[in-house]
Order: structure tokens, then C-alpha cells, then sequence
């Protein structure tokens, strides 16, 4: 077996005025001064989105917060299967089954708590769920609050959000 | 001695092995639902088709004797069409519900289909056949018909185990389903066992149902402390807390069963708690850190010994402790205090229920391994208890939550007797609301240690994980007591414990865990 | 009016404006960095604080800033020492402060028959004051970093103390070449001898005479000024805030204003040594007289404007060169800013200083 060893290109060895570094210092300064020119005659180039007022369009795949998914009787689609809880790598979900007064229905979530403080919006959660009941299309962050507690949103919070 | 090959493997078994088993010696696992090491072969499933030389069909593994020159084997192409056919027909008319099954994680139908199926269903989703779901089949039993593969397994344990025979099968083909006689649900006290050899989750156990998905669990290697039987078993748990028992199979003992009333001991660990040491001054309970405590302790004790002389200060023991801790406990009193009052109680005032199967009447698992250990059971409980009453003991060491041989009111009538009261226990209950030290000690599966059966076996369980709370090993708190005064203890945790224990006491001479092992070993009488 | 009230009010006049006028520039040089730094970057920068409506360019951002330290808690952390901890961001400002008294902003001027130094003081030993005073600097910091009582800050200070200290000496070194053909040090006297014209044609600004001088000069005052590329002492990314992490409210505006004042004075210093301080080129008293024998004449007071002006212009550009600079070279490693220190700048200032000498004695043959 050939071990493949991959020949990393060296940092090429600086020119005498490379090395002197006066000229590329003038060099960077044009460069970032043809910048500030630009966008102070004419405003195109500025990336800045007005925040508050503009939003940025998010991309379909967008992770923001969470929300759980009704059925059309409006009972959460979630039926406690814990598979969320078992792939969250920050183990923010707490749930607590109950056995459901309806036999098609079984088992349901009692709790469904989800601390936004941990969760690392890393979307394992929507990917574990085998029916679809939770989902992060919400569009929005983690809003600030002003306490922890606030933070960890409950199945009733989760539930009235809408995609 | 039939010698046999099974994928090229040569193995000699007895005589009237099945090939299933002895593939299982050479380490092939043949995949299987209707059998079961404890029952008899019913041949159903047909999942462990294996392929025999000279036969010109494939055999069930579980059903066909290994017999001389056989050559087996279970990895042909044929073996595995034959099984995945097994298991798609199996699965067939089984629900999709592994979201809400409690079985998911540990269910049979789920292992073989990643292991052998791996097929696409054929069968249109509509067209499966709806049975009854959730059913109280009685005795903490749910069953669900639906996703049943009828193997039979439960019906035959309630003929062969419990002979009881509620469940059977009723209708044809398709329609098959299991169900009990309207009127007469499951009723033993080894239903339990049903969620246990139930492959699928048709039988799970209405206790454990939804508390917590079996993939969280971590487990422990453990005995019953239900009764004197010391039934081996599994102690399953996950975050401190304890979430169910389950037989392991031991034939010396209990084969592979327990019963109901075991099984519910596991709550002892989770419910009341005594989970921070306290003491009662002038019958207001305060908290107190163990670093102040354990020194005012040992000093009323001390205290005692030298105003009063050591016939003032008892020590009662409890059945529940280990050997390891009724050791430590027997040189407490007797060398550090100097006490002849020492005895046990065991925590029920009589005999309780009783069968001819595995239920002992003694509700203590270690009755013997006390009295194996030189301390007294009832009789010398009951002169302790005489001398408390006229006032007689000045300082009191109890271990334990009850104190069996008297009823509530009797046992709050004895303590008020008694001025000083320090009680090493697990739950709330009678003994904390009068003791006035309190020293909550680590639950069953918070610690280790060894028992000794009702029938002289001594049997090893394992700690799981670290006491609750602010609460400690009994070991701990005993060395750490001890040491206070004067004791010179250098024991850290229950094995060393053990070597001192096995050392001077004749019955336990040799012994060591190694040598008891995870079968337990009958102790020398 | 009589002699010594007038003086007083002269000097008391000189002081306010010099003062106002570099504590302006700093609000001016905050609000240029953000807006370049954003412009640089493509981004919009400061544009929210408002007065009625009025944003002004994100102008008042630096207003809003100075009221917020001012009204934030006022505090002082469990492990740092009380007096030395408030002492710090003081001595880091005050020699800043003193080291504008030597700076000329303009020719003197007759006021009332009177003749009037636009300058507060003129001191023989000019930039030596200068040298000693902005050292000083380096103790406010090492001073914070230390008091602070936390393990960053102390960090912090250290490497500024071996930085400032470093640089400190290729930075006296450098400017030997200019006293040399200037000969002396008072800056009055330098910024009067850049007013000639080498060959007859170029202005002899200290730029001219010393480009070498002025490299070095520049270099080693951006890291006095603890300044990008230089902003180790600093160093966000492992010190968290350096010298500064523990301090807060006014006391942190002291540290900032200190540092960004500091970096206005040596903008008017590499002016005044460098670019002819408040000399125009061709402009004399009387007017502009270009080489070529061509000239125009103006009124004095325009000619003033013009001089004083022409100080502003220079010392808001170098000003502005340091926001330049920060938002285009990353910071330096820390063996870096020591090698360039020590292996680079202080011998090509020890060659410098030789070469002026030899070239001097060549010309005076
Ligand atoms: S997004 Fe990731 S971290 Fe957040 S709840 Fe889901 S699985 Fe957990
Ligand atoms: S994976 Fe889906 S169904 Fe399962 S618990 Fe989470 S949200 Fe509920
Ligand atoms: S295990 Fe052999 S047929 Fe079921």
C-alpha cells in the first residue's frame, strides 16, 4: 500500500522588495483606499443590510428556531418517540411521555421543553424525527430575554409557532 | 458426544443439544424468536433455518438435534433468502409504530430486519391487517395484538412457568391473534416476565411504559432485595435514576425469572428519599453538613460509652445491609462501643407471602448472611427492644428504615424511649421521623456488596451509580464513624471489606468476588 | 492692556485652543475610524445616533459614546489596587496632554504691537521634552495592567512595556539625523528651517532630507501609539483587552482618549518635524514665490490662515493615516514586533544617523 503523501507548496521565499515590505504595504493601502473611494461616491458596493427595517431573505434551509408541528385536530403531531432527544448532541430537549386517552394515538408529549440557551441549532433534531412534528422553518433566532428560564421554551410556545 | 461443524467450526455438544445452541458455544448466532432458553421448543417462526448436509430441505436450528458428523451452515445464500423470506412474512401485517413502542430499541423484529432483512416492504400499507391495540391484559401487562408475531413464547410460559394459561391464540391465518378469555385477564405474580421474553412489543410492562426509552438505560449486574431469595437480576437505570429490574438468568436460582413483587422494589430507590443528613433538636429537623455531624455523633456516642458503660448504647442491624456492611456494623458495636446489644429486625413483622416457585417468605435478602455473620436475628431483638422500652439505652444505632417487629405506632412508642437516636437509612419513614441524627446512606444500586440467600449463596450485586443527593455508602459512613472512634479503618469500598471479611469469618473463608463471580457461590455452613 | 494679565490671557488662550483643538480632533479621528473602517470594509458603519433626525454621517456616535461612559457604573474589581487602578488611565492621558506644549502651529504673529508665539511653549530642549514626556505613557499602562489584579491586563502591560520600551529607542535614534541637519532640537526652529528650498526648488521638509528618518520615525510611532500593526498590548483575540480588559466606564474612556490623543499629538509631531510643520510650500511672508521667480502676493492674515491651515491639513492626514494603516495590515506576531524592533529599525537608525553624519561633513568640505 502507497501512503499518499501530499507535497504541501511551501510559502514561496519573499522578493528583496517583497521582503522590504514598503512597497506591498503601499500596495494594501491603494487597495483598501479604492474601497473606502468607491463606496463613498457611490454606495453599490456596501453589503451593510439595515437591520432592523431590512431583513435579510432566508435561505429555505435556513435553521431559526423551533416549532412542533399539529395534527389537523390540533394535537401535536409529536408522539414523545424521544428520537430528537436522542440525536440533540446538547441535549436541550426534555421530554416526558404520557399514555394518550386515544389508542391510535398512545403515547404523547406531557413536556416538551427545548432550552434555546443550549441548543446549537444544528438541525439533528428536525432530521431524527420520524414524523415530521418538529421543524425549524420559523425564520427566526433566539430572541434576547432576560432570563434563563424564559429561554427554555415549553411545548405550548413551540407549538403556536408558525413556519 | 456428537461432533458437529457448524460454517466450518467443529464442535462437540452432549448428547440432545440442539444446533442452535450449540452454534451459540462456538459463538454463530443464529437468529431466533420462539425459542427461549427456559421453554420448550415450539418451532414457529422459522428464523433459525439453517442449512444441514444431506437434508434436503432447510431445519429449524432451535428444533433439529445436533447428531454425529452433522455439518451446518448458516451463512449460505439460501439461509439467508430463507430467513429475510421469515422476517418479511413476519412483519407483514406489523404496525409501524416503533415511535411510540416501547419495545423500540430492544425489539427483535427491529435487530434482524438491520441485521437480516433490509428489505422494501412489499405489502401495501392499507392492506394491513388492524388487531387491538392497548389492552390491559391485568397484571401490569399491555398488550398490544397488533404487533404480535405470534411465536407462542408467552403462552407458553404461563403453561410451563406459572401453568396459569391465560393467553392464547384465537382465529386463523391472518386474523390470528393473542388475546385472554373476556373476564379473565393475566393474573400471577410473574406477569412481569411477559415484557421480558415478549420479542416484540406486544407484552410491555405498564410500569415502565414511557418512562424512559430503553437506549438511555445503562445497567447494573444485581440480586432481588424483594425477599430471601435473591434473585439475580439486571438493575436498569440512567441519570441517578433507577427505571426497572430484569431477571438474569442464573438456574442455581431463579432460572430466568422473578416475580411482581421484586420487580417493584427498584421504586424503594426513587420514592422518599433520604437525601441530605439532619438532625432533630426538640423535634425540629435540621440539615447539617456531614463534616459537622459525623463528629456531634460520635461524641454522643462515645459519651455515652463512658458515662453510662456500653450496656447503655444498642445497635440494631438490618437483613437489608450487605455482609460487607453487617460486618463492619458487628465490630462497631461489639469492639468500638463494646456493646452486647446488638440484633437485627427484618423489616416485615412476620412472614409474608410465600409460593412454591421463587417467593420466600423472608422479605430480607440477607437474613442469613447476618446471622452467618454472628448477629442476632428476632429473639435478641426482641431483649434489645425490652431494654430500650424500660429505658435502659441511652444511645441508640439504628440501620435501617423500620423496625419490623412493631407496628408504626409501637415502634414511635419504643424510639420515644430512647434520648438519643442515630439512624443510618435509606427512606423516609418511621425510624427518620424519631430518630435524632439522621445519616441518609446509599439506596440498592447506589452501592455494592453481597448477600446471602435463603439458600446459603452468596450472590454479588454491583453499584450502578453514585449515591443520591448528599447521601452516602453505608461503608463510608461506618469507616468514617468508626475512625472517629478509634477504629484505625483503612477500608475504602466494599471489596476490601470483603478481604477482611473473608479472612476471619469461617463461613465466607476463600472467598473473594472473583471467586464468587456474577453466579454467586454456596457459602460454607 | 497691560503686560503680564495680557500674557496670562495669551497663554491661557494658547492652552484652551491647542487643547479644544486636539480633544476635537479625537472625536473627529473616532468618527473617521469607524466610518473608514466600514467604508474599507464595504459596510456602512456608525449611521444610527440621531439628534431631531439628524444623523450626521454617524458623527454623534462618538457623543453618544462619551455620555454613556460617563453615566455607566463607575466601578472597581475585587482584586485590583484601588489607587494605583484609578491613577493608571490618568498618567496615561496627562503626558499626552503635556506633550502638545512644544508643538508650533503657526509663525509668531503680532497682536497689539505684540509679539505672539503660536505655541505654548517654546522650549530649547523641544523634542527632547517631547521623548521624556510621551515615555512616560508606558507607565500608565504597565501601571493598569498591573493594578487591574487580573492575569490578562498584567499580560497586556507587560508586552506594551517591552514594546513601548523597544521602540522607544529607534524612535529617539531616527530623529538624530533630522536635529543634525536642522541643528537643533527646538521645534520652533526646525519647523523655521523647513520653510528653505533645497537645490532651489523642493521644500527642505524634513521628509525630504530624511526619507530614511521618517520611515522609521512613522514605524516606531505607531507602536508608541500601540497601534495597528502594532496593537499587541491589545491583542483582542488572546488578551481579551489587554492592559484594559478590567476597566470600565470613564476610566476606559480615559485609556481610549489617552491612545487616540496620543496618536493625534505624534500625527502633529510627524507634521511638524517631517512636512514643514505650519509651512506651505512657496509661501512666504509676503505671498508664494515660486522658483521660477514667478510670485503672488497676499495679505498677511491670509498667509497666517493659510500656514495654520496647512498644519491642520498635514496632521488630520497623518491622523487619518493611522486609521489607514489599521484597517489594512493585521496585527504582527509578537516575535515579530520585537524582531523589527530590534534587528531592523534600531540599526538602520544607527546607519542613518552615520550616513546624515558622513553626508554633512562631506557638504561642509
Ligand atoms: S437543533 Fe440540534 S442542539 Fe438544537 S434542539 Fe435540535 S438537535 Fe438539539
Ligand atoms: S423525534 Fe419527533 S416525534 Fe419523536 S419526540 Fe422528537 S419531535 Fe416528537
Ligand atoms: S426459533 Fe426456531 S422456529 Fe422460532
Amino acid at each position: 500500500m502507497t501512503v499518499g503523501i501530499k507535497k504541501a507548496a511551501r510559502p514561496r521565499k519573499m522578493s528583496f522588495p517583497e521582503g522590504v515590505y514598503l512597497v506591498e504595504i503601499a500596495k494594501a493601502l491603494w487597495l483598501t483606499m479604492s474601497h473606502l473611494l468607491r463606496n463613498i461616491v457611490r454606495q453599490e458596493g456596501i453589503r451593510t443590510i439595515e437591520y432592523p427595517e431590512v431583513r435579510r431573505e432566508m435561505p429555505p434551509r435556513f435553521r431559526g428556531l423551533h416549532r412542533l408541528m399539529k395534527r389537523e385536530d390540533g394535537t401535536p403531531r409529536c408522539t414523545a418517540c424521544f428520537c430528537c432527544p436522542t440525536a440533540c448532541p446538547a441535549k436541550c430537549i426534555t421530554i416526558v411521555a404520557g399514555e394518550s386517552p386515544d389508542p391510535r394515538v398512545e403515547k404523547f408529549p406531557v413536556r416538551f421543553d427545548i432550552d434555546m440557551l443550549r441548543c446549537v441549532f444544528c438541525g439533528l433534531c428536525v432530521e431524527a424525527c420520524p414524523l415530521d412534528a418538529i421543524r425549524m422553518d420559523t425564520g427566526w433566532f433566539t430572541p434576547p430575554d432576560d432570563s434563563r428560564e424564559k429561554l427554555v421554551f415549553t411545548i405550548e410556545m413551540l407549538l403556536e409557532k408558525r413556519g | 458426544m456428537p461432533n458437529l461443524t457448524i460454517n466450518g467450526v467443529a464442535v462437540s455438544v452432549p448428547e440432545g443439544t440442539t444446533i442452535l445452541s450449540a452454534a451459540k458455544q462456538v459463538g454463530i448466532h443464529i437468529p431466533h424468536y420462539c425459542y427461549h432458553t427456559h421453554l420448550s421448543v415450539a418451532g414457529n417462526c422459522r428464523m433459525c433455518q439453517v442449512e444441514v448436509e444431506k437434508f434436503p430441505k432447510l431445519q429449524t436450528a432451535c428444533s433439529t438435534v445436533a447428531t454425529e458428523g452433522m455439518v451446518v451452515r448458516t451463512d449460505t445464500e439460501a439461509v439467508r433468502k430463507a430467513v429475510r423470506g421469515a422476517l418479511e412474512f413476519l412483519l407483514i401485517h406489523h404496525p409501524i409504530d416503533c415511535p411510540i413502542c416501547d419495545q423500540a430499541g430492544e425489539c427483535g423484529l427491529q435487530d434482524y430486519y438491520m441485521t437480516v432483512g433490509l428489505h422494501k416492504s412489499r405489502y401495501p400499507l392499507g392492506d394491513k391487517i388492524h388487531k387491538k391495540k392497548v389492552q390491559d391484559a391485568g397484571s401490569g401487562i399491555v398488550l398490544d395484538a397488533e404487533r404480535c408475531i405470534l411465536c407462542s413464547r408467552c403462552v407458553r410460559f404461563l403453561e410451563e412457568v406459572t401453568g396459569t394459561r391465560e393467553l392464547q391464540f384465537f382465529r386463523r391465518g391472518d386474523h390470528s391473534e393473542i388475546s385472554f378469555f373476556p373476564g379473565r385477564p393475566i393474573d400471577n405474580h410473574y406477569a412481569g416476565n411477559l415484557a421480558d421474553i415478549c420479542p416484540v412489543g406486544a407484552l410491555t410492562s405498564r410500569d415502565f411504559r414511557f418512562r424512559c426509552r430503553v437506549w438511555f438505560l445503562k445497567s447494573a449486574e444485581s440480586i432481588c432485595t424483594g425477599c430471601a431469595r435473591g434473585c439475580n437480576i439486571e438493575a436498569h437505570f440512567h441519570e441517578g435514576v433507577l427505571y426497572r429490574y430484569k431477571p438474569r438468568v442464573n438456574d442455581a436460582v431463579n432460572r430466568a425469572w422473578m416475580c411482581d413483587f421484586g420487580r417493584m422494589e427498584y421504586r424503594k430507590a426513587n420514592e422518599a428519599r433520604l437525601l441530605a443528613p439532619f438532625v432533630r433538636e426538640n423535634g425540629v429537623e435540621k440539615e447539617m453538613p456531614w463534616g459537622a455531624l459525623m463528629p456531634q455523633v460520635a461524641q454522643r456516642l462515645s459519651d455515652a460509652v463512658r458515662t453510662h458503660g456500653a450496656d447503655t448504647v444498642a445497635v440494631i442491624a438490618s437483613p437489608q445491609l450487605s455482609n460487607e456492611e453487617l460486618f463492619l456494623v458487628r465490630h462497631f458495636a461489639s469492639d468500638l462501643l463494646g456493646t452486647m446489644n446488638l440484633a437485627f429486625t427484618r423489616r416485615a413483622p412476620e412472614d409474608g407471602f410465600s409460593d412454591d416457585f421463587l417467593i420466600h417468605p423472608d422479605k430480607n435478602p440477607n437474613s442469613a448472611g447476618a446471622r452467618l455473620l454472628g448477629i442476632p436475628g428476632e429473639e435478641a431483638f426482641h431483649a434489645v427492644a425490652g431494654r430500650i422500652s424500660r429505658g435502659e439505652i441511652r444511645a441508640l444505632v439504628i440501620f435501617g428504615n423500620v423496625l419490623g417487629a412493631f407496628s408504626e405506632k409501637g415502634t414511635l412508642e419504643l424510639l420515644s424511649k430512647a434520648p438519643f437516636i442515630v439512624q443510618v437509612g435509606t427512606n423516609e419513614g418511621v425510624v427518620s421521623r424519631a430518630a435524632h441524627a439522621v445519616l441518609p446512606s446509599a439506596s440498592f444500586v447506589e452501592r455494592g456488596g453481597t448477600f446471602v440467600n435463603c439458600d446459603g449463596r452468596l450472590q454479588r450485586f454491583r453499584a450502578g451509580f453514585a449515591p443520591r443527593g448528599k447521601a452516602r455508602n453505608t461503608i463510608e459512613i461506618l469507616v468514617d464513624l468508626g475512625n472517629r472512634l478509634g477504629a484505625g479503618w483503612s477500608f475504602s469500598g466494599e471489596e476490601s471489606v470483603f478481604r477482611a471479611l473473608s479472612r476471619s469469618e469461617a463461613p465466607f473463608r476463600g472467598m473473594t468476588y472473583g471467586s464468587i463471580g456474577s453466579l454467586g457461590r454456596e457459602v460454607k455452613r | 492692556m497691560t503686560g503680564p494679565l495680557f500674557d496670562l490671557a495669551v497663554v491661557l488662550i494658547r492652552i484652551g485652543v491647542v487643547f479644544s483643538f486636539c480633544m476635537g480632533l479625537v472625536m473627529v479621528f473616532v468618527w473617521a475610524e469607524r466610518k473608514g473602517a466600514a467604508y474599507i470594509q464595504d459596510r456602512r458603519g456608525p449611521n444610527r445616533a440621531s439628534i431631531l433626525g439628524w444623523t450626521a454621517w454617524g458623527m454623534f456616535h462618538p457623543l453618544a459614546d462619551a455620555i454613556k461612559f460617563l453615566f455607566k457604573e463607575d466601578f472597581v474589581p475585587d482584586n485590583a489596587h484601588r489607587a494605583y487602578y484609578v491613577i493608571a488611565p490618568m498618567f496615561v492621558i496627562a503626558p499626552v496632554i503635556l506633550s502638545v506644549a512644544v508643538i508650533p502651529f503657526g509663525p509668531d504673529v503680532s497682536i497689539f504691537g505684540r509679539r505672539v508665539m503660536l505655541q505654548i511653549a517654546d522650549l530649547n530642549m523641544g523634542f527632547l521634552y517631547v521623548l521624556a514626556v510621551s515615555g512616560m505613557t508606558v507607565y500608565g499602562i504597565v501601571l493598569g495592567g498591573w493594578a487591574s489584579g487580573s492575569k490578562y491586563p498584567l499580560l497586556g502591560g507587560l508586552r506594551s512595556a517591552a514594546q513601548m520600551l523597544s521602540y522607544e529607542v529607534s524612535m529617539g535614534l531616527s530623529l538624530v539625523g533630522i536635529f543634525m541637519v536642522f541643528e537643533s532640537v527646538r521645534l520652533s526652529h526646525i519647523v523655521l528651517e523647513q520653510g528653505e528650498l533645497l537645490f532651489g526648488v523642493i521644500p527642505k521638509w524634513g521628509v525630504f532630507v530624511q526619507p530614511i528618518g521618517f520611515i522609521l520615525f512613522l514605524t516606531a510611532q505607531y507602536a508608541e501609539a500601540n497601534r495597528t500593526p502594532f496593537d499587541l498590548p491589545e491583542g483582542d483575540s488572546e488578551l481579551v483587552g489587554g492592559y484594559h480588559t478590567e476597566y470600565g466606564s470613564f476610566k476606559f474612556s480615559m485609556f481610549m482618549m489617552g491612545e487616540y490623543l496620543h496618536m493625534v499629538v505624534s500625527s502633529v509631531i510627524v507634521a511638524t518635524l517631517f512636512f514643514g510643520g505650519w509651512q506651505f510650500p512657496y509661501l512666504h511672508d509676503t505671498g508664494f514665490l515660486f522658483p521660477g521667480g514667478f510670485s503672488v502676493s497676499l495679505p498677511e492674515i491670509v498667509v497666517l490662515l493659510m500656514r495654520c491651515g496647512s498644519i491642520f491639513v498635514k496632521s488630520l492626514f497623518f491622523t487619518w493615516m493611522y486609521v489607514w494603516v489599521r484597517w489594512t495590515i493585521p496585527r504582527f506576531r509578537y516575535d515579530q514586533v520585537m524582531r523589527l524592533g530590534w534587528k531592523v529599525l534600531l540599526p538602520l537608525s544607527l546607519a542613518n544617523v552615520f550616513v546624515t553624519g558622513l553626508v554633512l561633513l562631506l557638504l561642509e568640505r
